[in-house]
């Protein structure tokens, strides 16, 4: 297995690590509850080293990336990220990935680790791509408290920072670009230095009290609550951006891979959405649970869980377009599990928009 | 950390007589391979059993797990505290964490079932 920068502080901190596409990753601390519950509250510390990181300069990159998205990455104003997903030639979804606008002719793009050398292969030959993810350690700082831990760490640039916007800097000499976006819900911001720089950063980090280091068990649980889907898991090359929950972000005005394929599917207006779920009780639906509408079988479970901060089964799930909205009752699984669709987020008290005047 | 007075099976399950009834839980290495339990579903009181039926669910934040009796006998007890405070599975596995109680079991079922000893050489070998 793959091991990222951070491998050898894992120890330190009672990790039980697991092959996560390859790489050997932390899925618990001291309890996926316990950490989910302290990111809310306070500030959990992820490693997300295993994800991928390209730099892309000059027009010939930045063309080749924004033909792969649905998205007008182009227009992005600079110091903006946007959400947005990369597509093969059905209009299939080979990963969702973030871009972040470092300057006019410069783009930070982060994608994730499954994927990644299918996505490393679209690049391939384009001038001015530099995949940086082997060089790269990416680490999270997600809870209402990770503003004043990095205002404490000399990061005053956080200061004005607000949701989705991004920059780079330096933080004790050490190149890092910073992100105010995140996983879980919470304020939170993402954090990108060399690998050499690693080990430095996520030990002054978890220096302050109130940072707790967290596993992939409870970014999975967080990410659940608030409805964002995993790739691999809710997202597939098998379905649309439609699909996936992603049609408001469409940028129907660009071209993009499977673009007539997409925009017939929506004329017809009969596909499958992902949709939040919830339960009644503790019970949580399950990964490839069958979902039943009045006796018939009619979408599958992509994700589910118990949602420590809502104390019920939270989950999202492929359904028919016409009842995905709010309310629909379904029955899950083989012992009916009784689900409900949702709004998403399903939590509603995330900090992630929060404003700062101070 | 295995209670010697208790047996085990393979499925990760302990029974052990407590006052004419035999209680039944899971083990320490069965919550700690589970992680966070969240929830328990508990059989019915009276609900007779044979030794190897699904008995109750255990679900963690990973996944869910069917518990199988050790022995045949009757649900005489559940532990109803586990419906508010499923973490007790994780808490006090041999104690508070117990799920229910049979009666009218067949002791020489219990024969076939490992002892503290052979149970702490199975649960480590099965971590690989």
């Amino acid at each position: 297995m793959r091991q990222t920068s951070l491998h050898d502080e894992y120890a330190a901190s009672g990790a039980k690590v697991v092959d996560f596409h390859g790489w050997a990753l932390p899925v618990q601390f001291a309890g996926i509850v316990q950490e989910h519950l302290h990111t809310r509250s306070e500030a959990g510390l992820f490693d997300c080293s295993h994800m991928g990181e390209f730099l892309l300069r000059g027009p010939d990159a930045i063309d080749a990336f924004d033909k792969m998205v649905y998205s007008d990455m182009k227009g992005l104003r600079i110091g903006l990220c946007r959400y947005s997903a990369i597509l093969n030639d059905q209009g299939g979804i080979i990963d969702d990935c973030v871009a972040l606008r470092l300057s006019d002719a410069e783009y930070y793009l982060v994608t994730n680790a499954g994927p990644l050398d299918e996505v490393n292969a679209l690049f391939a030959g384009v001038p001015g791509v530099e995949n940086i993810s082997d060089a790269t350690t990416k680490v999270d700082l997600q809870g209402p408290k990770a503003r004043a831990i990095l205002l404490a760490e000399g990061l005053e640039c956080v200061r004005d920072l607000k949701y989705w916007n991004g920059l780079r800097t330096t933080w004790r000499g050490h190149d890092l670009v910073i992100t105010r976006a995140g996983y879980t819900g919470e304020l939170g911001y993402e954090l990108f230095v060399p690998n050499a720089a690693g080990p430095e950063l996520w030990r002054a980090l978890l220096a302050h009290p109130e940072v707790a280091p967290c596993g992939l068990g409870a970014r999975d649980t967080l990410r659940t609550e608030v409805g964002y889907p995993l790739n691999g898991e809710d997202l597939a090359p098998t379905k649309t951006p439609l699909e996936c929950g992603m049609e408001r972000f469409i940028a129907w005005d660009t071209e993009f891979p499977g673009k007539a394929a997409i925009a017939a599917q929506r004329d017809a207006g009969n596909h499958t959405v992902l949709t939040a779920i919830k339960t009644d009780s503790r019970r949580a639906p399950r990964h490839g649970m069958e979902l039943k509408h009045n006796g018939e079988v009619v979408g599958v479970v992509t994700s589910g869980t118990f949602g420590p901060s809502v104390s019920f089964g939270v989950g999202l799930a492929d359904i028919p377009k016409a009842l995905s909205a709010p309310g629909t009752v379904l029955a899950a699984g083989p012992k009916d599990l009784m689900v409900e669709t949702a709004g998403i987020p399903i939590y509603t008290d995330g900090t992630c928009r929060m404003k700062f005047t101070d | 950390m295995n209670p010697d007075q208790l047996k085990y099976t393979k499925d990760h399950e302990w029974i052990g007589e407590d006052g004419g009834l035999y209680v039944v839980g899971i083990t320490a290495h069965a919550q700690d391979q589970l992680g966070d339990v969240t929830y328990v579903e508990l059989p019915a009181v009276g609900r007779a059993v044979s030794q190897g039926d699904e008995t109750a669910v255990v679900e963690s934040v990973k996944a869910a797990s069917d518990i199988y009796a050790p022995a045949g006998g009757t649900v005489a007890e559940v532990n109803g505290a586990l419906e508010d405070k499923p973490e007790l599975v994780n808490q006090d596995p041999y104690g508070a964490g117990w799920f229910f109680k049979l009666k009218d079991v067949d002791a020489s079922e219990l024969g076939g079932l490992m002892d503290a000893a052979a149970y702490a050489k199975y649960a480590a070998e099965s971590e690989h």
